[in-house]
């Protein structure tokens, strides 16, 4: 993924259609104050100068899913683990909830189920029936909308051809109107997501501790 | 007892227990028949059209199948749907382009919302106390129909008043037609940050009475005076498209942006250059730039034709608007308005917006003229890269309405100060998607005046401040349960019409307001002449009239399957312009802003502003909403005040510290939040919480800056001045826990000052 954050607006379009479409249940405003509150993806902001002359900056951040994950290898259980495609996956079914991974990860995008969730009658409707929910005592986290990979992965093969590039929308990327968020194969030279990598303006989160995160962003340029 | 029987005794007692303990009590439930075809596990994608807001955005929405819990013929059970899973924007729509805003995203849960009304209800105890009964549709239409027919019956069919969210749609022509057709005053719609001062502006300048539609994508360099045009203002999904190509859309041009307010906006983080000036002067630096671009000779003052030609001092080029001048009216100091001036004056294209806090002063129409006279200096109208006016259908002549027009409303603080002080008093009011009580300032005494409203009909969908004082409430259905609509005021180079019909199956006993106006209608003693039966066949008639986007498909049908119509309006179709200016040249010139309230006793600007999640409040009982961290403070589920540091230091305030914030008008108490981005004479805070009745999730939760407001108006249109109210502040406690972050602490401070 790569996002452009001289297009970012920081309008948040993003953390609600992540909710919507992974089932993250909301905890409320008592649990949200004790830090339970789950976003698999955030805007951070970083505010710089003193009035009048200051200035924010918004940075998306969700997982980073990098190759050399901190979370993967602290997983007793094999929860937390590396797909072929390069992602960091987690196996729910497989989590016995130590925890070790959200303490392991650098970029805080692992959140924990301190309870089993629920949805006041009738908002259960609203569910995405591919995404499965999770129980009390699970880590949960952004999965780049593998439902949506995998889905259009399907497709692809049911019509006999590859996926093309930019066909594969995680719902933050659906939803972002200036198109800050790119998703694409790292592994094409050609797709537009390696292409906007190989830009001088792009840059790693914390990318010295070695964690190889596959997320690329772009810095906002400033006005020569 | 025996052996034999306390065996039998356990048996069943066991049995019964072991029965009762099985599964979930849904389990239980009757499985109904399902009503409508559905292949389980395949997503099916439908139209849709957000309702949020004017701008207008396409939907598409994704439908599956769920199961539903019901009650048939008295007899709970379940049921498969087909139910909508989620909201997206439509990939095509001329407006949104594929984007959606956060409040877009989140509107799919008005729809299962658990609170929301789910038949007629009839008021049971004293007003205000929330006590309902049940009713039939039938029993409520007859309650309804009486009560017009004794007003008509009494000659007093202007004593029926209706107040409506605002918008140029179908809806909102039904119910004018509706009115009219009775022979009641027009409906009366009011917004808290409407913008009826950019839209008399608009008119004057250019003979447009409609909100500007901006090609961010051409542009060079961008010039926004207080607009938030990335979050909440205008057509920000339009805006924000614009924005991202303005930015990088173009290899090796990247448009430049300068945001001017005193109050970083989450727009205006997205400014290179971010430009403080006082409250309510922002006017003057647009003339002040216009003065130095004429001096430099980059674009002679009649190029501003009838714009220009409004200002005072126009075509002797602005001589009271120097740079010394502006200094010492803005606050801004002269260098930097000359360098403002010159990246104004080189970029081609460039323009200039204005939205928001300036229009919110007494002056509001004079800043708002000042900056149409500097876009058409710039030469930025009708220009790629400039501003544009979206061409706009005439829905009445579209939709072959007949019939009498209703004669313009009151404004809502007309209304009520009739009510009170017994002027013509309204004897029933209809209350369609607005709640005036907790939006408007207390001194316009609303509520009061409601109350005294002998009989008060609601078409909302949830108990609110305002739908609360009703004595009978039509519950509509929600958005993807009915027929949809909207005439997008901007955010598009050619004119659109979106529609979208029905996504599913009303889930309650609701019906769509629009068909209850006319069975109304049709009830009514003396039938109203009104030539549609349902609100499909009003819609059905206009695209009629369009030109189709496909070959061998009809408009309407073509519409229908796309969720919007967009292209060139025919002949006779369009809204024409209004091209006699009523105002004559060189009428307008600065005046101070007013501010109530006197700076010792009061030394803070107030600046409550459209909370990016809730608006005007209208969107706080989502609670996807409520936990979406705020972009600037990332607060979820609260209240807060924004105070510069070293004010807060001044008066020993930290983050999350109570304060007590008063007007001469009111005084709330809320949670401190300490930033760098606002002046040190202003405290902001967010509008949309506050709520006394408004569902489980708003209910109680945090405070409304409304209770603040002095009811200063702009003088030229009677526009709330919501920006024009003075406070003072004092710390009253320690963080109590009422304001709930979801990151750490800001940079100011250590983290652990205030609690996670």
């Amino acid at each position: 993924m790569a996002a452009d954050l001289d297009r970012c607006t920081g309008c948040g379009a993003c953390v609600v259609a992540c909710h919507a479409e992974n089932n993250i249940s909301t905890v409320g405003a008592g649990q949200a104050a004790i830090g339970r509150a789950k976003h698999w993806l955030r805007v951070e902001r970083y505010w710089e100068g003193d009035f009048p002359n200051v200035g924010l900056k918004f940075v998306p951040v969700m997982c980073q899913q990098c190759d050399n994950a901190p979370c993967e290898p602290v997983c007793p259980t094999y929860a937390s683990h590396h797909t072929e495609d390069g992602l960091n996956a987690q196996v729910y079914n497989r989590c016995i909830g130590t925890r070790y991974c959200a303490n392991a990860c650098p970029y805080n995008v692992r959140f924990f189920d301190f309870f089993n969730p629920s949805w006041e009658k009738p908002l259960q409707l609203q569910l995405n029936p591919d995404v499965s929910l999770r129980e009390v005592g699970v880590m949960e986290k952004c999965t780049f909308c593998v439902q949506r990979i995998r889905g259009t992965q399907i497709q692809a093969k049911a019509e006999d051809r590859e996926v093309r590039d930019g066909e594969i929308q995680p719902a933050c990327v659906q939803s972002c109107g200036a198109r800050a968020l790119v998703f694409g194969d790292l592994a094409d030279p050609e797709s537009e997501v390696s292409r906007l990598s190989r830009s001088p303006r792009g840059s790693k989160l914390l990318e010295d501790l070695g964690t190889q995160p596959k997320v690329n962003y772009l810095s906002r340029q400033s006005q020569a | 007892m025996d052996r034999r029987s306390f065996i039998k005794l356990t048996a069943i007692t066991g049995t019964s227990a072991t029965l009762a303990g099985c599964g979930n009590p849904e389990n239980q439930l009757i499985r109904f028949i399902p009503a409508e075809d559905i292949v389980p596990g395949v997503a099916v994608w439908k139209p849709g059209v957000c309702p949020l807001c004017r701008a207008g955005c396409g939907l598409t929405v994704r439908v599956m199948d769920a199961d539903a819990e019901v009650v048939r013929d008295g007899q709970a059970g379940i049921v498969r749907i087909a139910a909508a899973k989620k909201l997206e924007g439509a990939p095509d729509h001329p407006v949104n382009r594929g984007g959606l805003c956060p409040r877009g995203q989140a509107a799919i849960q008005i729809t299962y919302h658990p609170d929301r009304i789910t038949q007629p209800l009839r008021r049971a105890g004293e007003r205000g106390q929330g006590r309902y009964e049940a009713v039939s549709w039938d029993g409520a239409l007859t309650e309804i129909v009486s009560r017009l027919d004794a007003l008509e019956g009494a000659g007093n069919q202007r004593a029926l008043a209706a107040v409506t969210q605002s918008g140029r749609g179908h809806r909102s022509a039904l119910i004018g037609r509706f009115l009219g057709a009775y022979g009641a005053p027009g409906p009366i719609a009011y917004e808290l940050f409407g913008d009826e001062v950019l839209r008399r502006a608009n008119g004057l300048s250019f003979g447009r009475q409609q909100l500007p539609t901006f090609d961010l994508a051409n542009a060079r360099y961008v010039l926004s005076l207080g607009a938030d045009f990335l979050g909440t203002w205008n057509s920000p999904v339009a805006q924000s498209v614009g924005y991202g190509r303005m930015r990088q859309g173009r290899p090796g041009l990247r448009g430049a942006f300068t945001q001017v307010e005193s109050r970083m906006s989450q727009t205006g983080a997205g400014a290179d250059e971010w430009v403080p000036v006082r409250p309510g002067t922002e006017g003057v630096l647009a003339l002040g730039l216009a003065n130095l671009i004429m001096a430099a000779q980059l674009h002679p003052a009649s190029a501003a034709g009838r714009a220009g030609a409004l200002i005072e001092g126009w075509n002797a080029g602005l001589a009271n608007y120097a740079p010394r001048e502006v200094e010492r009216i803005t606050g801004l100091a002269a260098a930097r308005v000359e360098r403002l001036a010159r990246q104004l004056g080189d970029a081609r294209p460039a323009v200039a917006m204005v939205g928001g806090p300036p229009l919110a002063h007494s002056n509001g129409l004079f800043t708002a003229l000042a900056v149409n006279a500097l876009n058409a200096l710039i030469g930025a109208v009708e220009q790629p890269g400039g501003m544009f006016f979206t061409p706009q259908l005439d829905v009445a002549t579209a939709s072959k309405a007949s019939g009498s027009v209703a004669s313009p409303a009151p404004t809502i603080d007309r209304l009520a100060a009739d009510g009170l002080s017994g002027g013509p008093a309204t004897q029933v009011l209809l209350v369609d998607g607005a709640n005036p009580v907790f939006t408007t300032p207390r001194a316009w005494r609303v509520r009061e005046a409601f109350e005294k409203i002998p009989y008060i009909a609601s078409f909302s969908s949830f108990l609110d401040e305002t739908s609360i004082l009703s004595d009978l409430i039509l519950p509509d259905h929600s958005f993807l349960e009915s027929w949809t609509e909207a005439l997008p005021e901007s955010g598009s180079m050619v004119a659109v019409a979106s529609v979208a019909p029905p996504v599913m199956r009303p889930l309650h006993q609701t019906r769509a307001t629009a068909d209850v106006l006319l069975e109304i209608g049709r009830r009514l003693r003396r039938p109203l002449d009104l030539p549609w039966q349902t609100f499909d066949e009003m819609l059905a008639a206009t695209f009629a009239g369009l030109p189709s986007a496909t070959a061998d498909v009809d408009a309407w049908t073509d519409a229908q399957a796309k969720g919007a119509w967009a292209g060139p309006l025919p002949a006779g179709l369009a809204v024409a312009g209004t091209a006699g200016a009523s105002a004559a040249p060189g009428t307008f010139a600065f005046t101070a802003p007013l501010f109530d309230g006197n700076a010792e006793q009061y030394p803070f600007y107030f600046l409550p502003y459209p909370s990016n999640a809730f608006l005007d409040g209208s969107l706080a009982h989502l609670p996807w909403l409520q936990e979406m961290p705020d972009p600037l403070s990332s607060a979820m589920w609260s209240s807060w005040v924004e105070i510069n540091p070293a004010t807060a230091e001044r008066l020993g305030i930290g983050t999350g510290d109570v304060v007590e914030v008063a007007s001469a008008h009111g005084a709330l108490r809320t949670a401190a939040v300490i930033t760098p981005g606002i002046a040190p004479d202003m405290v902001a805070m967010p509008a949309g919480q506050g709520h006394r009745t408004f569902t489980r999730y708003a209910s109680g939760r945090g405070e409304n800056p409304v209770e603040l407001l002095a009811p200063v108006t702009d003088a030229a249109t009677a526009a709330l001045a919501w920006a024009a109210t003075r406070v003072r502040m004092s710390r009253v406690g320690p963080p109590d826990g009422r304001l709930i972050l979801f990151a750490g602490g800001m940079r100011e401070h250590p983290a652990g000052e205030h609690q996670r």
